[in-house]
């Protein structure tokens, strides 16, 4: 048995116990443009390790500056980028692009001993696919080369099979990063780090193959941090062992919130909208199917009848439907988007610990209309105030009613031991409005 | 008995001088193969089957026997395990995802790393009809690995591959290839099906044990009836055997037409 590969590859993977790892790669002033995220890499590394971060991807001069970040049981896994490309200097399109590359230079930089004498728990190394020949066989070259090195001082290989080049096109991307993780493992690769292909059913297609921990890339950079959320989730279930985020984690406003956030859907099994709120909720969220809709409007009045005085009705309801085009109409509801509790100047809004609903407190409200303001899908509405209120009116927001257990009646929108269905679900009658987040329609 | 000595009778049995060796190192070129997408199921029920699997470096430790290791592998009552030395886009048609647009080839291994895997031998393929570069690179590789094998211990098998397009006399190219992976040292030589009068020839000059590959797995039993005829030690499958309905069953009936019974 290799013990210092086992040992470094539980350091990655097992610090939780799960077998999976929430990574930063850390790398891009090594081969790109001197970015923010390059600049402030001191303060953005210990950001992303108060966060929980379980590695992080450095080059050898990074490593050997900001070393102490890493020392003591707490400390991340550090992973060397043991290679160098120009790959994102080529062309002269990107204007910010100082010195643009003529072709693909891609070279070996150290050993897996000089890494190891860096203190690094694995290295990393690119392998090339979709250039011509020579890019292709050099690169197989150098891993099986990194993969001996590291076998013999037990320190973890990761490669990184990449599909760029003349060769790949939309239709055969996916081909190519699955041709490149198994030739990488048929290469010895401890572990492979791969860009998501999209899809879960592809992607699970490279995790079968692979038969060793894959890191998915967290790609492109997204303003939406929801985005590298949901990227990580898919590729969870798809079966990978863990993410390596870069320019969405080093480039976020926040990159210590996003690491806790991404630590919850891999380590605590959150959904993304859990992680989002940084809680683990166990009950509904409104979904709709707007293609199902017939602009029937019985959901307004059995919310007006559910919340008001017992009459049906059409005043005050939380939702509403909007006619889009002939035949064709749009449901309103509360996403829980959160927008309302964020905005309140005085935390009148909150959530409701055992419904998961938008819940107000009377007397915190100041009826400053910001919520009625702020939210996306005009559902909060300037309800009736509390008798003995001085206040002229409250927000009138979605509780999801319908509290309690209820038998699933309606073909396994819910599920069972979840919260009852809110009024507007259970009077749908064609299941426009539907409570169960997981499951779809088909 | 020498180490190499040893580790040769592993797969090649001394009993019968006579070997099934299985190739499933393909995958260093052409990623998942049908059959193998799960390597180690993939092969697990072969191994009892055949003398010898060639896997790639990465597979192979995947099944060599590691102490506490659930998924041991008996290797006395398993087939030995032999490692690729070397890789190649030459297995690739044009078809391919990635359509080679010339031919390359390079080792990967050393023989000191092919020894620290745990492999029982080396394999590499010698090229023919390609880059006069690529027939040279093959020939000092073959040196070079023959002689650190004999220091190390470790056979060295060479897999003859006449397969480049300035092949002209795919025969003579067969016996050309075998004689110079003999000159280079090798311990063990494979070679395409060829004519009779070819085996026959390779017959009278190799003094090493030397297999015939299989045109098919369908094709394998008469053509390895026809290698044993001419002299051969045995047959060698590719990895098209994995996608086979049966190959159980195939390499079942191959081993019992191939190994001697051992007298009761």
């Amino acid at each position: 048995m290799n013990y210092g590969l086992e040992t470094r590859m539980a350091r990655l993977f097992n610090r939780h116990g799960d077998g999976r790892a929430v990574c930063v790669a850390a790398d891009h002033g090594y081969m790109s443009d001197v970015t923010p995220n390059v600049v402030k890499l001191r303060p953005i590394t210990e950001a992303v390790i108060s966060g929980g971060v379980d590695g992080i991807l450095m080059s050898p001069g990074q490593s050997i500056r900001l070393a102490p970040l890493f020392q003591g049981r707490e400390g991340p896994a550090l992973i060397v980028r043991a290679d160098w490309m120009n790959m994102p200097r080529l062309g002269s399109s990107n204007v910010t692009n100082a010195v643009p590359q003529r072709h693909l230079f891609h070279q070996k930089v150290l050993n897996a001993e000089q890494a190891l004498q860096l203190g690094a728990t694995a290295i990393t190394i690119y392998l090339f696919l979709g250039y011509d020949d020579d890019v292709e066989a050099a690169g197989i070259a150098s891993c099986a080369q990194f993969a001996q090195e590291c076998r013999r001082v037990g320190l973890p290989c990761i490669m990184e099979p990449l599909a760029v080049g003349g060769h790949v096109t939309g239709t055969n991307v996916v081909d190519i990063l699955t041709l490149g993780a198994r030739i990488c493992v048929e290469l010895g690769a401890d572990a492979l780090k791969i860009p998501y292909t999209g899809d879960v059913d592809s992607f699970a297609r490279i995790m079968q193959v692979s038969q060793v921990p894959v890191l998915v890339l967290g790609g492109a950079r997204s303003d939406n941090e929801r985005d590298a959320l949901e990227l990580f989730a898919e590729g969870l279930e798809a079966g990978c062992h863990g993410c390596l985020m870069g320019r969405n984690v080093t480039k976020s406003p926040n990159p210590e919130q996003l690491i806790r956030q991404l630590g919850l859907v891999a380590h605590q099994g959150y959904s993304v909208d859990e992680a989002l709120r940084g809680q683990k909720w166990d009950h509904l969220r409104l979904k709709a199917a707007p293609t199902r809709c017939t602009g029937c409007n019985l959901c307004v009045t059995a919310c007006v009848a559910a919340h008001g005085t017992h009459t049906f009705g059409t005043h005050l309801p939380r939702l509403h439907i909007d006619p889009v085009a002939l035949g064709q109409h749009k449901v309103f509801f509360c996403t829980l988007c959160k927008k309302c509790i964020d905005i309140c100047p005085t935390q009148a809004l909150r959530w409701h610990a055992d419904t998961g609903a938008v819940e107000l407190i009377p007397e915190a409200c100041t009826a400053c209309e910001k919520c009625v303001d702020v939210c996306p899908t005009k559902v909060v509405m300037k309800g009736p105030a509390p008798a003995g209120s001085s206040l002229p009116w409250v927000p009138a927001i979605c509780d999801l009613c319908g509290a309690g257990p209820q038998e699933d009646t309606r073909g396994g929108y819910l599920q069972e031991g979840s919260q009852g269905f809110p009024a507007c679900v259970k009077i749908c009658p064609t299941v426009a409005i539907y409570s169960d987040e997981r499951v779809k329609i088909s | 008995m020498d180490g190499l000595t040893y580790r040769l009778n592993e797969w090649i049995r001394p009993t019968d001088h006579r070997s099934l060796l299985v190739d499933s190192s393909a995958g260093l070129a052409l990623g998942t193969l049908p059959g193998l997408e799960d390597y180690a199921h993939g092969t697990r029920a072969i191994l009892p089957l055949i003398d010898g699997l060639v896997c790639s470096p990465g597979q192979i430790r995947r099944l060599v026997p590691v102490p506490g290791s659930k998924a041991l592998v008996n290797t006395r009552s398993n087939a030995a395990l032999l490692v690729r030395m070397d890789w190649t886009n030459t297995l690739r048609g044009t078809d391919f995802v990635l359509p080679p647009a010339a031919p390359r080839r390079l080792p990967i291994l050393t023989p000191q790393d092919a020894l620290d895997l745990g492999a029982t031998g080396m394999v590499a393929s010698f090229y023919l009809g390609y880059e006069e570069e690529i027939e040279a690179a093959c020939l000092k590789s073959t040196v070079q690995w023959a002689l650190a094998g004999k220091t190390l211990g470790l056979p060295l098998l060479i897999e003859v591959c006449p397969s480049g397009p300035r092949v002209m006399l795919p025969d003579k190219a067969v016996e050309l290839g075998a004689s110079y992976a003999f000159e280079g040292g090798a311990d063990v030589i494979v070679v395409p099906r060829a004519g009779r009068k070819t085996l026959e020839t390779l017959a009278a000059f190799l003094s090493v044990p030397w297999l015939v590959k299989a045109s098919s797995p369908e094709a394998a039993a008469p053509e390895l009836e026809e290698a044993l005829a001419c002299g051969a030690s045995g047959i060698w499958l590719d990895h098209r055997i994995f996608s086979a309905a049966n190959p159980a069953a195939s390499l079942q009936s191959l081993s019992e037409r191939l190994h001697v019974p051992l007298a009761a």
